[in-house]
């Protein structure tokens, strides 16, 4: 099995203000497969808070996968999984209160407006929608014409962007994006890498999959490889590497 | 209180997308119509046939009307990924499936309701003294109904045959909901003997407490992975 570590030591806590060493993400002997076929075969994962790791690798290698376990999502066929020292099959509801992820697809209700959706979804994490700021963050994403239009209008750029904003709607200290600059065109793209660079200045811990190999580079703190179910670290990004 | 708030925003998603698209109202009103129609035309001029059986078309109208309203409620959730995300986020399940049941249940009673002139109309049955009896009947039958449609619903949601499935694994636990609307809608409308009409919906109201509860508990099974 190959083990990649991205911080020392454990603990459980909350995220950001937890300790300076704390494991955010830390997986052991993670095995989860489709009809018989493995997909990951015993991962074996550490990442600290605070870290931004990119995942790369070909189609079906299991980058989703791994996202959808720890979005509690997926069981584990075998193995463990935590998040912030909550196990992702005991302990879900924990996870997800410590986890905001961006699915591949936008996650959107189409018959919905971009507004409205974001209302729902700020109302069922259990925020009162009138402290939530929807026009602000519709701005932040740039969709502040589009706010009022249902989503089945929207652009499949459009959809990512509106499930950026609900990526924001919350102070979760981990966040999971499945591809997040698929679909996205340039400004959407350098948006992303703002919000990574913003995570990480606040403390989040982000696991990115991605196949923008180079892009990853500029804001991940290191690149591991998934393929033929397992884990390689490919790159230690230091901030001057990053640069 | 933030379960409760859960519920009912699943719940307002649901109704705010239905007035939108329309997609359950038109298809379960049109099927209705059309069930209650071959029906009377079935019975033909009999009235007393017409009048007993008045319930009977009734129930089966609303039946095959609220599987079409339980498996579309999910198709919602299905698209671009919004069940996944939905489930992603800190609320229990049980809300998820109340705030959908909350709905599906309401536009299947607002139908019940809407169906029961047209029934009383077309059948010759007088349900006029008698019409809140009835209405509250058409509530805890829906609402039974509901509880057992939408959970067969969010079972079968992922699966390819969906729409076959769904009524093949509800309506044997469902037949004792209709059973005992048919026998006190008709207990009214046949007869009007309010003691039976109230021991059959007593026995119906025992029928939803326990599909509440148990639907309630389990749902988290149907959507776990």
């Amino acid at each position: 099995m190959t083990r990649a570590a991205f911080a020392d030591g454990a603990a459980r806590g909350d995220g950001p203000a937890g300790a300076e060493h704390e494991v955010a993400i830390r997986l052991r002997g993670l095995v989860q497969g489709y009809g018989g076929a493995p997909v990951l075969a015993g991962l074996d994962l550490d990442v600290g808070a605070g870290r931004v790791v990119a995942l790369h690798g070909p189609n079906g290698a299991g980058k989703t996968t791994l996202l959808r376990l720890l979005g509690t999502r997926l069981r584990p066929a075998a193995g463990t999984a935590t998040v912030h020292g909550f196990d992702v099959v005991r302990e879900a509801h924990e996870v997800r209160a410590r986890v905001a992820s961006l699915p591949v697809f936008g996650g959107a209700y189409g018959a919905l407006s971009g507004r409205e959706n974001l209302r729902l979804a700020a109302a069922l994490r259990g925020l009162a929608p009138e402290v939530v700021d929807v026009a602000g963050l519709l701005d932040r994403v740039g969709l502040t014409r589009a706010g009022d239009h249902l989503v089945r209008a929207y652009s499949s750029g459009m959809r990512k962007r509106l499930a950026l904003a609900r990526l924001l709607l919350t102070d979760a200290p981990v966040w999971l994006l499945d591809e997040p600059y698929a679909a996205l065109d340039e400004d959407g793209q350098a948006l992303v890498d703002t919000l990574v660079a913003d995570a990480r200045r606040e403390g989040r811990t982000v696991l990115l999959a991605s196949h923008d190999l180079p892009r990853s580079r500029g804001t991940a703190d290191a690149i591991v490889e998934v393929a033929g179910g397992r884990l390689r670290v490919v790159a230690h990004l230091g901030e001057g590497a990053r640069s | 209180m933030n379960d409760l708030r859960a519920v009912l925003w699943i719940a307002r998603k649901d109704l705010l997308q239905e007035a939108r698209s329309k997609a359950v109202t038109v298809a379960t009103v049109f099927f209705s119509a059309v069930t209650l129609g071959v029906l009377a035309f079935a019975f033909g001029q009999n009235p007393d046939l017409m009048r007993t059986g008045a319930m009977g078309a009734l129930w089966v109208a609303l039946a095959f009307a609220g599987v079409i309203s339980a498996a579309q409620s999910w198709q919602a959730d299905l698209e671009d990924g919004a069940l996944e995300a939905l489930l992603g986020w800190p609320l229990p399940r049980a809300a998820v499936y109340v705030g959908k049941l909350l709905a599906n249940w309401l536009l299947m009673a607002a139908l019940g309701v809407l169906l029961l002139p047209i029934a009383g109309g077309l059948y010759g049955a007088d349900l006029g003294p008698s019409a809140g009896w009835l209405v509250g009947i058409v509530v805890a039958g829906t609402l039974g109904f509901a509880l057992i449609a939408v959970f067969y619903a969010g079972l079968t949601a992922n699966l390819r045959a969906r729409e076959s499935l769904l009524p093949v694994l509800m309506f044997p636990v469902v037949v004792p909901i209709l059973l005992a609307a048919v026998r006190a809608s008709g207990a009214i409308v046949g007869s009007d003997d309010l003691e039976l009409a109230a021991a059959w919906l007593r026995l119906l109201v025992g029928f939803d407490l326990v599909y509440a509860v148990v639907c309630t508990t389990l749902f988290r099974f149907v959507v776990e992975a």
